[in-house]
């Protein structure tokens, strides 16, 4: 039997706010955040990241983001493509379907990481996934909530603005 | 010690040292869920996927079974490959068997037999357009669709290599470039057609057929799959079948459909721009038995299957169904609406315009038309029923004949009896003198009401009708006005009205018309228009 191919994974990591957050984080939640990271994970050639759309794929890079921002290394895998499109569109049916994406619970670094642990065994690194708490655990981050997150009814008359806190 | 113990065992060694039985917790996650097992931590990997087989009730050849990336194969042992307790182990259940899978899926040619969609068509052409759309239908997957066409073009050689040559394998060679940087299976898509021709002379062995069909619908699938494959999919196989639809209107076309090639290239510009899975199955429905029933000839039962099969499609796919039915409908009515009428008179309508027109603008032409033969009765039945004027008029002539059937119950016989077109009341010799003239113009009239009547049957689905009615009349008048108007009576209208009014008796008319307030007064007879209640002179001379 010959040996399985060992195929490599990456993780494209994106900043949303292209530097933005960095500078102004600690200015709007009164903590640090070096970025809105966004991830996708680039194997067999391809990339793959989930959003409001799906699970989609394209070449490397060709998001309308453009190259990463960092690329971190998580492994090889012995999963074929074949065997990984199989289970991309049995996560395209369970837990990833188009509706189910919510920016703060399950958005693209949740699928990231699920998909690394298929992988790989390993998770994706916890700044990223750990940036959603971040974010609502400041005043700034529940206000934004009503508005991105559609679950979530906006309380009817109070107007959002910047904190107090300056 | 590493004996492999295939029960679970039961006792749990205090010392650790003998591993033997020692059970462990493993969580198994699907995309769906996670469900804990517990195991022996050295059984083997094919122990565990019968356990998982049996709570999950499927084959353990459709397991696969991934941990830290690496395939568990069968005869692993769970403790070697590092699985311990609490761990997770990922499991992915194929949809196909693993035995089947040749390898990495190339799209190396289509198989050769058609299973079980062959079926005998006479006409090749209409037949794999045929059976294109049952295959549509039966396969909404891009994937199977895909590859059971190639099973269609093997079944079709001839049509196969016109089909194949040009447009397809140009449409895909254009839409290579767009896609290659897409995703780099869709490139394999334009190699399929050139194997695809070499394959049809080459290929007729059944097995490797089927195998290679399997791997045509595994590469495809796996293409399907491809998160965002899909979209791109999408305008290629829209291409493809936009092209297909058109290239086949041609081939049906030159066996001599036309219509059904009119259907297609419809019905393919008509979903241009729509799904592609959920149009084509509704687009070729309509076709299919368009082009066979055009074939035929029966083209009101092509209305109905057509319709048949539009009620029947795809939910999403109804409103543009809807839309091709329309034109399907309205291809199919022209020729139902005019069959019948062009059988008899074999004139174009043009011809027919022209020829109510030249009788609008002579009545005796009427007259000659009415009396004429049977077939000229139907003459002007065309140019009526395309003119909606002339159909208003028609309506009230139809109208005015049942009040006129009601009022005088003797005139129904001549009004309902197309055949007796010469008269039934009298027979014109036994009338002299001044009743003959009047027997003339009842001739006449009796004739136009015959047509009339046989007008408003032809067209009874309620158009509306208004053909001349004065002009008519006129010509029923013919000779009494040309006395009125020698009398001196200029008014023209008048002199109708009056006639009309005492049924073409010229003398009640000149008194009614003399009875008429000063505007009627002919200038000539002064004397004459004094009368008032005219009931002498005048009546009867110059």
């Amino acid at each position: 039997m010959e040996p399985p191919n060992l195929y490599p994974v990456k993780l494209y990591v994106y900043d949303l706010s292209k530097g933005l957050a960095r500078r102004l984080s600690p200015i709007m939640l009164g903590k640090q955040l070096e970025g809105i990271w966004h991830t996708s994970i680039v194997v067999h050639k391809d990339e793959f990241y989930f959003g409001v759309g799906g699970i989609s794929s394209c070449p490397p890079g060709g998001t309308l983001l453009g190259p990463p921002d960092s690329v971190v290394d998580v492994g090889s895998t012995e999963v074929t493509e074949e065997l990984f499109q199989e289970y991309l569109s049995s996560l395209r049916e369970s837990l990833f379907r188009r509706e189910s994406y919510n920016v703060f619970e399950n958005n693209c670094n949740t699928f990231t990481n699920e998909v690394v642990q298929f992988l790989t065994g390993r998770k994706i690194p916890s700044y990223i996934t750990d940036l959603p708490s971040e974010i609502l655990s400041t005043p700034f981050g529940q206000a934004l909530r009503t508005f991105l997150d559609p679950r979530i009814q906006p309380p009817e008359g109070s107007p959002v603005g910047p904190p107090n806190g300056q | 010690m590493a004996q492999a113990r295939e029960e679970a065992g039961d006792s749990r060694l205090v010392s650790g040292r003998e591993l033997s039985s020692h059970i462990i917790r493993v969580s198994v996650k699907t995309p769906q869920d996670c469900q804990e097992f517990m195991l022996a931590e050295n059984s083997s990997v094919h122990h565990f996927k019968k356990q998982i087989s049996k709570r999950l009730h499927c084959d353990t050849d459709r397991l696969v079974l991934i941990f830290t990336g690496k395939i568990l194969r069968d005869q692993d042992i769970l403790s070697q490959r590092g699985i311990l307790d609490g761990t997770t182990v990922h499991l992915v259940v194929r949809t196909r068997l693993k035995g089947t899978l040749p390898g990495p899926g190339t799209l190396s040619g289509p198989a050769g037999h058609c299973m079980h969609r062959s079926e005998p068509s006479t006409s090749e052409s209409a037949g794999m357009l045929a059976r294109l759309g049952r295959l549509a239908r039966s396969s909404p997957e891009l994937a199977d669709f895909l590859g059971q066409l190639a099973q269609l073009l093997m079944a079709a050689p001839d049509s196969v290599v016109q089909f194949l040559e040009s447009p397809v394998v140009q449409g895909l060679a254009n839409e290579k470039p767009a896609n290659t940087s897409h995703t780099p299976k869709s490139s394999r898509l334009a190699q399929k057609p050139e194997p695809a021709l070499k394959a049809l002379e080459t290929l007729h062995n059944p097995s490797r057929q089927q195998e290679l069909l399997q791997e045509d619908k595994r590469g495809l699938e796996a293409l399907k799959v491809v998160p965002g494959g899909d979209n791109a999919m999408r305008p290629v196989c829209s291409d493809i079948q936009q092209l297909m639809l058109f290239t086949l209107a041609p081939l049906v076309t030159s066996k001599g459909h036309s219509a059904g090639s009119e259907l297609c290239k419809e019905v393919a510009s008509a979903h241009i721009d729509t799904d592609t899975t959920a149009t084509i199955p509704t687009a070729l429905a309509p076709a299919r038995p368009l082009a066979q029933k055009v074939r035929v000839g029966d083209v009101s039962q092509a209305r109905c299957v057509a319709s048949n099969q539009a009620s029947s499609g795809c939910g999403t796919g109804v409103p543009d169904v809807n839309s091709s039915q329309d034109l399907l409908s309205q291809e199919i009515q022209q020729p139902v609406g005019t069959a019948p009428l062009t059988s008899q008179l074999r004139l174009s309508p043009s011809a027919l315009r022209r020829a109510l027109h030249d009788l609008q603008q002579n009545p005796a032409l009427l007259h000659q038309l009415a009396t004429g033969s049977p077939l000229r009765h139907h003459m002007p039945l065309l140019p009526i029923l395309t003119n909606p004027r002339a159909l208003q008029a028609l309506i009230q002539i139809e109208k005015g004949l049942q009040t006129l059937s009601k009022e005088v119950p003797g005139l129904e016989p001549c009004l309902w009896g197309p055949g007796r077109s010469h008269g039934t009341r009298e027979p014109p010799e036994t009338r002299g003198g001044g009743q003959s003239q009047r027997v003339d113009s009842v001739q006449p009239t009796l004739a136009i009401l015959q047509l009339l009547h046989a007008l408003s049957n032809a067209c009874s689905q309620s158009t509306q009708a208004s053909l001349s009615s004065s002009l008519l009349i006129e010509g029923c008048y013919q000779q009494e006005l040309e006395h009125l108007k020698a009398m001196g009576f200029a008014n023209c209208d008048a002199n109708l009205q009056a006639l009309m009014a005492t049924g073409g008796d010229i003398h009640a008319a000149i008194e009614r018309l003399l009875g008429e307030p000063e505007a009627q007064v002919p200038p000539v007879d002064a004397h004459s228009g004094e009368g008032g209640k005219g009931r002498g002179t005048g009546g009867e001379g110059k």
